[in-house]
């Protein structure tokens, strides 16, 4: 059992990242510790966090005895937090600054709840992806709540830990039933015996304890009763990195769990994921038609992506993990780019978020109604934009999985999301009015957007550039 | 080795026994006469104003949060100190890191103004 | 004891019975010479006399207190939430009480001899506070209500420097069972971990400012855990009547006082095995044996037992953002160097 140094320097990403969070908590609370310093660290330390994974991308290793996967899978993941978190802590300067409410903080608990989010990614163990779901979801709870002074902010937050802490227990009662079952919390081995075990009821039961649990955290129907109001009432930028990063956090949990580890194919397992996928893409897309708001109507638009995402996993196969791979990168550049420009055009008093507020929005600021109506072209799934590869690998993963009752829900419903998504666009370009955004637009952030934008229009046009990349990856 | 808890219980009983033949002796002896005066709540000898149960200053939370997190610090160091010997150079490094960044939760907690009390 | 109890009785359960009694006939007579103790002695400290008329030299007062006790109407509150009422006091006094079981009295006997030892005693003294919290829940009374928080703030905050004080001596010894921990001293006074413990001398003498440091401190804790000046702020009686137990009268009452005795013991044991070489003989061979042995830890514990008396008339009592101070801001750092240093040299 021993620990070597060669351990610590294949998990660079996480370790980098935790280095900084603890060096910025000093410099915040040292006298006269400037915000602006821990801003700049934190980013600095998402960068390194980023290089590091993408230079670990090639080889996949088990390190800490067993305990935790660097490289390959994990650095992908790393890399699809680490950017989410960069682009959060950019989005939420300007932000919290027009409410006055910029703590260092905020860029401390992103950090933190980013190395929460690599420890479920990079997970060999149920003990381990325990421990980084709780350290994410605990700096997120607080994250949510960020905006003391601002009820919806507080109600989000206590409705976000009581659901979580339920959540956690379904997490534990799965991990025990598992554990008492096959004897062991690592994953490697649980693999190794799955044959046997999946004739056995008590590990079924634990198994299915584990998909409410996920379930909860990417919010998928029926457990997705937190997310509108949570995502209504959080700070916009943390509703964003909620919706990215956590989500795609969670997904990383998943596949762990029931893609790589569990052969779930032609288990009952797979028949319930499937149930939660067509019951998320239906309930999550037909009520986010009815919403005005726009945080609400992306909130529900997200259970559908997630519905969208777990038919990947509902299909348990190679190119299920592949879609949801892909997915998940595109699905964090395009929803992260939506909640950037919202978080521009809201008002400190929770106003401007409705659909009628974008009305002339074109004529007001060209270039970014263009980026988001990108952004909204992509969660539809229209080509040549990243969210339609996302869809189309998903999809055709459970085609190929003989679900092809889930892929047609799945086409059918995302037809129906058409219909909010290009709303916001026909109200931006065809109708009149007065939008404005009042404050100018932080030029960092601008051009961190256009990136964004930019990525999605790159990864819609050469999907290949990820898709080679997750084909590396072993099976356990 | 399990029996060696057996004392425990059995002091555990003794102590409750104890108390209960205590209580039942003072019901025994002492008198019972009942006033209305006397069953309401004592404030120093005035009508007593309200309920007590109000709430409380943030501050006890802060406490009590704070103990838990230190706490269970000390829950893992214990089992560390016990084998501290046998776990050699490499325990008390990994344990120091623990330390280390518990202590820096500790500063920032003190930087910020939640050990003040007042 | 065991063993013997076990020649004499065979193996049946009453050996258990009595083993576990045993503690009960010590607190019992303890409580009262330590209610003697420190009336004397703070009376003297005063210039006075104090008791007089009960006995020789007012010897009996303390048994006729108790007399005197059982004759009073046992009061419930009207406004009080009965059930936590009544149950309080047990719990108050099991969190003293159940910690003797872990005390080794003598090298024959320790009411139990499980090896969690100093660990359990943490553990169970924890009942205490929520019996004290409970208690102050309870009687709807705004003093007990305020006292019991404080009580409870205070404890616990305390409860992290105590249990980092123990665990320099558990590093020490590498065991948590207080008889293990009193047999690694034996040998002499220079043995006792408060001196550095039987290690080379080099080794000794670097560990002697830290295991000093760390005795110190859990003995000061150990005064703030069981709320006795200058750490009384919870019954300040010149604030807030009687704290807690304001509402408390008759047998329940003496039932809190007894546990504030036990205790005081408790306490002043725990220091004196981790740090004082329990019942070790301070000269080595001379003086030792199973009857010597208990001699000597009763005699070191009632010695701290008269410091906390006479620490109790010779300090004020500190104000509350003091108190908050030394706990997490002087002992709990001073404790992390302590441990680190204590580390670094065993391990070197």
């Amino acid at each position: 059992m021993e620990i070597t140094i060669s351990d610590l320097w294949q998990s660079a990403p996480m370790v980098s990242l935790t280095l900084t969070g603890l060096v910025a908590l000093l410099v915040e609370s040292m006298k006269g510790g400037r915000t602006t310093a821990v801003y700049g660290l934190s980013l600095a330390g998402c960068a390194l966090a980023f290089v590091f994974s993408l230079w670990s991308l090639g080889s996949e290793v088990i390190v800490f005895n067993g305990m935790i996967l660097q490289g390959g899978y994990a650095s992908y993941f790393s890399m699809v937090f680490t950017s989410s978190a960069f682009f959060t802590i950019v989005l939420s300067r300007p932000y919290m600054q027009r409410l006055h409410r910029e703590q260092g903080v905020l860029y401390i608990l992103i950090l933190f709840a980013t190395v929460g989010m690599m420890l479920m990614a990079s997970a060999m163990d149920l003990i381990i992806l325990f421990l980084g779901i709780e350290l994410m979801s605990v700096c997120l709870y607080v994250l949510t709540g960020f905006v003391r002074t601002k009820v919806t902010s507080n109600e989000s937050a206590v409705k976000y830990f009581l659901l979580g802490a339920f959540a956690t227990g379904f997490l534990l009662y799965g991990i025990a039933l598992v554990y008492g079952t096959a004897g062991t919390t690592n994953l490697k081995l649980i693999s190794q015996s799955f044959a046997q075990l999946s004739g056995n009821s008590l590990f079924l039961m634990g198994a299915g304890l584990l998909v409410i649990a996920f379930s909860f955290k990417v919010a998928a129907v029926p457990f997705h009763m937190w997310a509108p109001d949570v995502y209504e009432g959080a700070p916009t930028p943390v509703t964003a990195f909620m919706s990215t990063g956590a989500k795609a956090a969670a997904f990383a949990a998943f596949v762990t769990v029931f893609i790589r580890t569990f052969a779930i194919t032609g288990t009952p397992i797979s028949e319930v994921v499937a149930f939660i996928a067509a019951a998320s893409m239906i309930l999550g897309n037909v009520t986010a038609i009815a919403q005005s708001n726009l945080k609400r109507m992306l909130a529900y638009s997200s259970i559908a992506h997630a519905g969208y995402m777990l038919s990947g996993i509902a299909a348990g196969s190679a190119e299920g993990e592949t879609g949801i791979l892909f997915y998940l990168a595109a699905y964090t550049l395009m929803n992260m780019g939506a909640f950037g420009i919202i978080s521009w055009v809201e008002q400190q008093d929770d106003t401007k978020l409705t659909f009628d507020d974008y009305a002339g929005f074109s004529a007001q600021r060209p270039v970014v109604a263009a980026m988001l109506s990108v952004f909204m072209f992509s969660l539809a799934g229209i080509p040549p934009f990243a969210g339609f590869f996302g869809k189309y690998y998903v999809f055709l993963a459970a085609v190929k999985a003989d679900l092809v009752w889930l892929a047609v829900i799945g086409v059918l419903t995302s037809v129906i999301s058409v219909y909010y998504y290009l709303r916001l666009v026909m109200v931006m370009y065809f109708r009149d009015g007065n939008a404005t955004i009042e404050e100018r637009v932080p030029g960092f952030a601008f051009a961190v957007i256009g990136v964004i934008a930019a990525l999605v229009i790159l990864l819609g046009l050469y999907p290949s550039l990820v898709v080679d990349i997750s084909k590396t990856f072993f099976k356990l | 080795m399990l029996e060696s808890y057996l004392p425990i219980f059995f002091m555990i009983a003794g102590g409750i026994a104890f108390g209960v033949v205590m209580l039942k002796l003072n019901e025994f002896f002492g008198p019972r006469r009942p006033t209305e005066e006397k069953f309401s709540t004592y404030e120093s000898g005035m009508e007593p104003v309200r309920t007590a149960r109000e709430r409380f200053s943030v501050k006890f939370y802060m406490v009590a949060v704070l103990f838990i997190l230190f706490d269970i610090e000390v829950v893992f160091l214990y089992p560390w100190a016990v084998s501290f010997r046998e776990l050699g150079y490499q325990g008390f490094v990994t344990m120091f890191v623990f330390i280390v960044i518990l202590l820096i939760g500790l500063y920032y907690v003190w930087r910020k103004g939640a050990l003040e009390w007042d | 004891m065991y063993e013997l109890l076990h020649d004499l009785l065979g193996d049946s359960l009453l050996v258990y019975v009595i083993g576990a009694a045993l503690p009960l006939l010590f607190v019992l007579p303890f409580a009262v010479v330590a209610v003697l103790l420190e009336m004397k002695v703070s009376a003297h400290m005063q210039d006075r006399v104090a008791y007089m008329y009960t006995g020789w030299h007012g010897v009996l007062q303390p048994v006729a207190d108790i007399l005197k006790l059982l004759q009073k109407e046992d009061t419930v509150p009207a406004a009080a939430d009965k059930f936590l009422f009544r149950l309080a006091p047990f719990l108050v006094f099991m969190g003293g009480y159940a910690g003797f079981a872990a005390l080794p009295f003598s090298s024959a006997y320790i009411g139990s001899n499980i090896d969690l030892g100093v660990f359990y005693i943490l553990a169970v003294s924890s009942l205490a506070v929520i019996g004290l919290m409970m208690s102050g829940w309870a009687s709807n009374n705004k003093w007990s209500l305020f006292g019991a928080m404080r009580s409870v703030a205070q404890i616990i905050s305390y409860e992290i420097p105590s249990a980092l004080s123990i665990l320099v001596a558990v590093m020490i010894v590498g065991s948590l069972n207080l008889q293990e921990v009193s047999k690694f001293q034996e040998g002499g006074i220079q043995n006792w971990i408060v001196f550095g413990g039987p290690m080379p001398l080099l080794q000794k003498l670097l560990l002697l400012p830290f295991t000093i440091t760390a005795f110190f401190i859990l003995f000061l804790a150990g005064i703030a855990e069981v709320n006795r000046t200058p750490f009384d702020l919870p019954e300040a009686e010149s604030e807030l009547v009687q704290g807690y137990n304001t509402e408390y009268s008759g047998m329940k009452f003496a039932i809190f006082y007894l546990a504030e005795f036990a205790n005081m013991f408790l306490v002043s044991g725990i220091v004196v095995s981790l740090y004082l070489g329990g019942w070790t003989s301070p000269f080595g061979d001379v003086m030792s044996g199973p009857i010597w042995s208990f001699f000597w830890f009763v005699a070191k514990g009632m010695f701290f037992v008269f410091l906390q008396v006479w620490i109790r008339w010779t300090l004020p009592r500190l104000r509350v953002d003091q108190l908050m101070y030394t706990s997490w801001k002087v002992l709990t750092p001073f404790l992390f160097v302590c441990i680190f240093a204590v580390g670094l040299i065993l391990v070197l």
